[in-house]
């Protein structure tokens, strides 16, 4: 951890309040699609652009099996970031009796139930980490990368302004659904003072 | 009383701006409750669905829209409800929600109305959510913009695959989708037949009738070809006089089936160019596919060693590649 995004102290206060954040998302997750949602604990850590492109990279190959990605823009309490929810090995049938959907009929189906689901659960976790800090998001609508940006404009364009950003990372599986994804919290560091703010607040 | 009195007129005045904001702002505003009556309905709604108020409030919005999918939408709405969370809707994935005919005669291209809509929860004085309200956002220009941007990509890519001459694939885009059943072959084992094919003695058509005359002979072999491959098959111009068909899912007895019924229509083929008659014949080599061959290079050198038998045979034939 670098010192000049967040100290030590500041860290394990996000770490444990995102925990917490993630306890409340899977009661509500389990609440509307009954199931048991599998988090994992919230990993905190430090990212620049490469990594980022390197993610997004990854999403861009032409294998046989192609990983979908979902871009979710939040901003509000001095806090704005992009929530990437990546789906690693996802059944579209399992997707969609998870969201009770009768049937995924074609390309576009399967998109919407992508962004469904994202929308799901980055709005639960968004939402559970909103009020451990006292404050309300804003939310973008879900962009699905390749289908409503290119992802390969994305990373030529070489774009991202920022030197540094906060990465929290949670690992989600679903009980008895092949369905497995990896949501990243970026906020990239001109959008942090917000929440080290609470963070202080909070270890005073 | 009189500030009493003060501060109801302010507050009035202020809802009063507040709800002229709402109703005439340029987007779509549906308030519902929980059983999907509608409560508010603003003026966008009413103009562009040509719904008043009255034909619509306290009533199912299912009832008044049959077009909008009751099954998907309470699905939509729901995570809403429980989770207290937005969700939204692209045109991308679904035209529109409400079916709005279009309503500009001089800029408007487009049938009907592309819309983009979020549904939010409201969120009463309790902390409940009863109810929701739609906002339905006219996206029609972006989608048109981006629907003509990708027509034109896929116009170029298109026109980088294919040969001028002829309309086959060229060479380059042809050699690719040779090498992808070559891997497909590879993962599923399934037949697959390539054909290499030369206009005999082509060189001697172009000396003596001219090139305008030799252009219009690999026309009329390409048009021969287009109309006996089916749609699974690869053809393509390999090169100058030569040409490259990958049957897919065809053996060597269906491939020889193919090849004869190709040379006796080319046998039988009159020309007319130019004012002049031309007629000529074509040969070909066959490969079929097989574990012995270990990239798709050598599949074409085994086809090209066949057609070169073909060749020193006396042309006109087909010859089958041996190992």
């Amino acid at each position: 951890m670098r010192p000049h995004l967040l100290t030590e102290d500041q860290r394990d206060c996000l770490q444990e309040i995102t925990n917490v954040a993630m306890g409340r998302a899977g009661d509500r997750l389990a609440r509307l699609l009954d199931v048991f949602v599998v988090l994992s604990i919230p990993h905190v850590s430090i990212l620049n652009p490469t990594d980022i492109a390197m993610a997004l990279h990854s999403l861009n190959r032409e294998s046989n099996d192609v990983v979908h990605g979902v871009c979710q823009g939040f901003i509000g309490g001095g806090i704005a970031g992009e929530a990437m929810l990546i789906f690693n090995g996802t059944d579209f049938n399992d997707l969609a009796k998870l969201l009770q959907y009768d049937r995924v009929a074609d390309e576009q189906a399967e998109y919407e139930l992508l962004m469904d689901t994202a929308n799901v659960l980055n709005g639960a976790c968004l939402k559970g980490l909103a009020e451990q800090i006292d404050t309300h998001f804003s939310f973008g609508p879900p962009m699905l990368l390749g289908q409503h940006c290119n992802i390969t404009d994305l990373l030529r364009n070489n774009n991202m302004t920022w030197k540094q950003a906060l990465v929290v990372e949670i690992n989600y599986s679903i009980e008895n659904h092949k369905i497995n994804c990896d949501l990243l919290l970026v906020i990239a560091e001109h959008s942090i003072a917000g929440l080290v703010e609470k963070l202080n607040y909070l270890l005073d | 009383m009189t500030t009493t009195n003060k501060e109801f007129t302010k507050f009035f005045e202020d809802v009063h701006w507040l709800m002229d904001i709402l109703q005439n702002i340029d987007v779509g505003l549906v308030v519902m409750d929980k059983s999907y009556q509608v409560v508010v309905w603003n003026s966008f709604m009413q103009n562009h669905s040509g719904k008043l108020p009255e034909d619509v409030l306290q009533r199912s919005i299912f009832s008044v829209f049959p077009e909008l999918s009751e099954t998907w939408f309470r699905h939509k709405a729901n995570s809403v409800f429980v989770l207290q969370n937005a969700t939204f809707t692209t045109w991308e994935q679904r035209p529109y929600l409400f079916r709005f005919p279009h309503y500009r005669p001089i800029t408007g291209t487009a049938e009907h109305m592309y819309q983009n809509s979020t549904i939010i929860p409201l969120i009463d004085s309790k902390g409940h959510v009863e109810q929701i309200c739609l906002v339905v956002y006219d996206v029609t220009d972006t989608a048109i913009n981006k629907m003509a941007q990708q027509q034109a990509n896929n116009q170029l890519q298109s026109l980088s695959r294919t040969d001028h001459l002829t309309s086959l694939y060229n060479r380059g885009y042809w050699e690719l989708r040779l090498i992808q059943e070559f891997k497909r072959f590879d993962r599923y084992d399934q037949a697959s037949t390539l054909i290499m094919m030369d206009i005999d003695h082509f060189k001697k058509v172009n000396d003596k009738y001219g090139h305008t005359v030799g252009d219009d002979v690999i026309r009329q072999v390409s048009r021969a070809i287009k109309e006996q491959v089916r749609d699974l098959d690869i053809a393509g111009r390999y090169g100058g006089e030569e040409f490259g068909l990958i049957l897919t899912g065809t053996d060597i007895e269906g491939a020889s089936i193919f090849a004869e019924r190709l040379r006796t229509t080319i046998e039988k083929m009159v020309v007319i160019s130019e004012g002049q008659q031309v007629k000529f014949t074509i040969s070909m080599g066959i490969s079929q596919l097989s574990n012995k061959i270990t990239d798709h290079r050598q599949w074409i050198e085994k086809a090209d060693a066949a057609l070169y038998q073909s060749k020193e045979g006396g042309r006109n034939r087909f010859t089958i590649s041996t190992f």
